[in-house]
């Protein structure tokens, strides 16, 4: 901790905030909380820092007392060790940072500055008391096959979706208790968990719950049994615990006639092709700035026969938005890009989001029988879902690239667009993020669907077309995702995207290594018979009377 | 523990060779021995792993240097052949011989195997972290000449501590609404975007970062951001705005402010300038 910055930091607190108090008493949370944390959570814990406003989810306020990461029960306040584990490791995919590079009393410190936000943790009768989590039995496909009944009788699939998607019928009107939108966790994606991925964390989420936000505590509903059952059947909807993020997706050779007339059948030619993962993240680069994308990732399939190119990309929204329109050139105006996330969406939006009630303390009875009526209330959204590919409009030959939002004018990109309102792929020149032009001509086909919680879209083209790259054996070519949820308002530059990623198409065939690996072995064994044979030549003049026999 | 990984090889190679030393291993014995430590070296001394076309360039250099340092003498020639003579005519190394004989060709399948299946990479590109800015830019309609620009209110310093104050907390704010999903709340580079950013921002708080750079260079690179790169900066990559288009210049000059003042450096003086 460096002694001169926090000096310059008190003296600009001094003279920002409170005048004439702040030159004698210490600032509230210590200095090391005004430098460190004051940002986000507010010169008073009250989690009203100057970053506050762009972000979502929003910086805790420490004066309510209520924290979502605990081992205490529904309602309770963290212990210390909880406190500790959340500064020390962060909340993921959220703007809360780990700090793992402070010392243990740092720390220490920090969580003093915390627990002196709210008169709580000084009242003996609120001393959180932690649960204990049982040993946890080995994980095994019976219980996660009983877990997911669980999982459908108690009620969660009215947030998280049928299959984890966070895609659940009361999903898109959550609100948390400051009144705040709030995304129902993606079940599928373990790495994103704000408390951590292991079988533990997942245990303790669901039986204390998570203070402050509609996700409930089944502390009594549950036999322990059961509870490792509904942890075992949440970890297999996806076997992995990081996101293994890949920079280069596979183009596997196909003999087959890609067709997307039925697009089960077009789905099944990709089977066999390997799945990339891309990371996507906010736009923030280009005004109309999109600071919290819906979607955090994008799956990508490629395949590719002697005429045709495809992709097969899926991602997870918590809605189709089938209405209104979407294209990669809308304005977005000014005041948009301050980026304030409404503390009520749904006034904002026109009331896009279906209105519901769903309080902390409901049991998991509530839940029965909401689940029907909610799921078209209010998807009336101006924008709709939509996609597009990047590519450069032409291959380029050493490093230089199209600038990776939408091309430069030097270096044009050509976008695949889908509306997903309309599903036809449309296609656009991109020389700049405001200079895009619709080009002419339907080179591009597309399909798309949507099904729990997941959006797939095939497109197709031909190897070769006018105005874009010309796809051939063996050649890697840079490619950019771009992903717009309409229920968020995503429209143009306000979007999730990837950046600069590679396609490479694989060769028809893949050469068996066995004749080459043989051919070395062999040449080295000559070598080495004739080095030897030469060794023993000179050696015999030398010692006449030979060993060798 | 907390010995960096390097320091952790060196030793080990050190006790190994003093081993060598000790039991009087022979030029053939030893020769070996040290190529071998020298590629340990190379693969597992780094933190990041030195790329391997790096690592075959420096065996290539060891392995000459090791051939000339056989080949300087005839005591040393011999000593490095005389092992391999016996083995490939004396009866007793027989059982060896065959050993290596087979070994050495099973080798040589194994290493075109790994050839052939090595994972497939994305193309990599350098790319020169801090090129050489342009003599002049033009923001917001005021050229400006980068060879002789100042940040204005770093006087302020000395004259004026409050004003100065307020525009560093000025620059904090500009900071915390717009810079930290990527350089990271600390400014260590490490913001909740980066695992979408290639490259990633320099970690800021690293001594040999912001503090070998002029304020004007800061400045550059705030107002023009990515796209304002000369082509070794490789502009089409980078996820740095150009702040032009959200900033003034005021703010612009305080978030530098900022920049300095929170990680506790000082900005490098202007040639000529003597603080
Ligand atoms: C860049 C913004 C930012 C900074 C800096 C920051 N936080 Fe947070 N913090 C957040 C956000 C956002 C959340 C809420 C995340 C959520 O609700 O999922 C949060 C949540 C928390 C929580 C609540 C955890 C829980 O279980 O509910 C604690 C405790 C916390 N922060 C402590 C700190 C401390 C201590 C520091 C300083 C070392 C700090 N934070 C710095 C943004 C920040
Ligand atoms: C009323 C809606 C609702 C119901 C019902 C619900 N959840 Fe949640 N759940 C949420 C919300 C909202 C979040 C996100 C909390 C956050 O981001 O802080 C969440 C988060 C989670 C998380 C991630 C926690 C973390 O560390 O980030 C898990 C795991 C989870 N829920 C499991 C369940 C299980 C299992 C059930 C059924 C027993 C269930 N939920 C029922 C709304 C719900
Ligand atoms: C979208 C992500 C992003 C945002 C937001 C962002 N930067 Fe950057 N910045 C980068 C990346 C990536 C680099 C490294 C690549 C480069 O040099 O362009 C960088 C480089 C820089 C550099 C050059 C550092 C050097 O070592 O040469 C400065 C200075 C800088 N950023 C300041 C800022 C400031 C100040 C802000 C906020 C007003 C900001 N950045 C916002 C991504 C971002």
């Amino acid at each position: 901790m460096s002694a001169r910055g926090v000096l310059v930091l008190l003296t600009v607190l001094a003279a920002g905030a409170a005048p004439a108090a702040a030159q004698t008493e210490p600032p509230p949370g210590g200095a090391l909380y005004q430098k460190l944390c004051s940002q986000c959570h507010g010169e008073k814990g009250d989690g009203n820092g100057i970053a506050a406003p762009r972000l979502m989810p929003r910086p805790r306020d420490f004066t309510t007392g209520k924290f979502k990461i605990r081992h205490t029960p529904s309602g309770a306040l963290p212990t210390d060790d909880d406190l500790r584990k959340i500064i020390r490791e962060g909340m993921p995919y959220t703007s809360m940072p780990p700090w793992p590079q402070l010392s243990d009393q740092q720390v220490d410190e920090l969580v003093a500055a915390v627990k002196s936000f709210s008169p709580d943790f000084a009242n003996p009768e609120r001393k959180p008391v932690p649960i204990t989590i049982p040993k946890a039995p080995a994980y095994s496909e019976e219980s996660a096959k009983k877990g997911k009944e669980v999982y459908a009788r108690i009620g969660c699939p009215a947030c998280h979706g049928e299959i984890g998607r966070g895609d659940g019928p009361s999903a898109p009107g959550l609100k948390d208790d400051a009144g705040y939108f709030i995304r129902a966790a993606d079940l599928t994606k373990r790495w994103t968990y704000r408390g951590g991925p292991t079988r533990e964390d997942i245990y303790r989420t669901f039986t204390t719950g998570v203070n402050g936000t509609p996700m409930p505590s089944f502390a009594e509903s549950l036999t322990d049994e059961e509870r490792w059952q509904l942890v075992d059947y949440i970890v297999s909807l996806d076997g992995r615990e990081d996101p293994g993020y890949a920079e280069l997706v596979q183009v596997q050779w196909t003999t087959d006639d890609i067709a997307l007339e039925a697009p089960d059948k077009a789905r099944e030619l990709f089977a066999s092709a390997a799945a990339a993962y891309f990371p996507v993240v906010g736009q923030i680069t280009e005004p109309g700035r999109a600071f919290h994308p819906s979607a955090n990732g994008v799956t990508v399939k490629a395949i590719y026969n002697a005429r045709d190119i495809a992709f097969l990309v899926t991602w997870h929204d918590m809605r189709a938005d089938v209405s209104g329109h979407n294209a990669p050139d809308l304005p977005v105006p000014p005041e948009e890009d301050k980026g304030e996330v409404a503390a009520d969406p749904a006034d904002e939006g026109g009331g896009f989001f279906g209105e519901e009630e769903v309080t902390e303390e409901a049991s998991a009875d509530d839940f029965f029988g909401e689940e029907e009526g909610t799921a078209d209330a209010g998807t009336e959204s101006e924008f709709s879902d939509a996609l597009a590919l990047q590519f450069p409009a032409t291959l380029p030959t050493g490093a230089r690239k199209p600038y990776f939002l939408f091309g430069d004018a030097q270096n044009p990109v050509d976008l695949w667009f889908v509306d997903l309102a309309k599903k036809v792929a449309t296609r656009y020149k991109g020389a700049g993020s405001d200079s895009l032009t619709l080009e002419e001509g339907e080179d591009v086909t597309a399909v798309a669907s949507y099904d729990k919680g997941e959006w797939s879209v095939i497109l197709k083209r031909s190897l070769r077309a006018t105005g874009g790259v010309t796809f051939a054996e063996s050649q890697y070519v840079p490619v950019a995702f771009s992903l717009w949820d309409g229920a968020q308002r995503e429209r143009g530059n306000k979007r999730g995207l990837t950046r600069w990623m590679y396609l490479y198409t694989m060769p028809r065939e893949t050469p068996s290594p066995l004749w080459p690996m043989l051919r070395a072995a062999f040449i080295v064994l000559v070598v080495e018979i004739l080095l030897i044979v030469w060794v023993r030549r000179r050696q015999t003049p030398v010692s006449p009377v030979g060993q060798e026999g | 523990m907390s010995l960096p990984i390097i320091w952790w090889v060196a030793l080990l190679l050190l006790a190994v060779q003093l081993v060598l030393w000790k039991s009087r291993a022979g030029t053939f014995l030893w020769t070996l021995v040290s190529c071998f430590s020298f590629w340990v070296f190379l693969r597992f001394g780094f933190t990041v792993p030195v790329p391997q076309s790096v690592i075959s360039l420096y065996m290539g250099i060891a392995l000459l240097a090791a051939a000339a340092y056989v080949t300087s003498s005839r005591d040393r020639l011999e000593g490095f052949t005389g092992p391999l003579v016996r083995l490939c005519t004396e009866p007793a190394r027989r059982p060896l011989l065959y050993a290596v004989v087979l070994l050495l060709p099973a080798l040589a399948a194994f290493a075109v195997y790994r050839q052939m299946n090595v994972k497939l990479e994305a193309p990599a590109f350098g790319r020169t972290i801090h090129p050489a800015p342009p003599d002049s830019i033009t923001v917001h309609d005021k050229a400006l000449n980068l060879t002789t620009l100042d940040n204005p209110y770093r006087t302020l310093e000395k004259s004026d501590p409050p004003a100065f104050a307020s525009h560093v907390a000025n620059g904090r704010r500009v900071y915390y609404e717009n810079c930290f999903y990527c350089h990271g709340d600390a400014l260590r580079g490490d913001g909740m975007y980066i695992h979408g950013l290639n490259p990633i921002p320099t970690n800021f708080a690293d001594a040999g970062a912001i503090a070998l750079l002029q304020e004007s260079f800061i400045f550059w690179r705030i107002s023009k951001g990515g796209p304002g790169l000369p082509e070794e900066g490789g502009p089409w990559d980078t996820a740095m705005p150009a702040w032009e288009k959200f900033l003034t210049e005021e703010e612009m000059w305080d978030v530098t402010l900022f920049l300095y003042e929170f990680s506790n450096q000082r900005p490098r003086a202007r040639e000529g300038v003597h603080e």
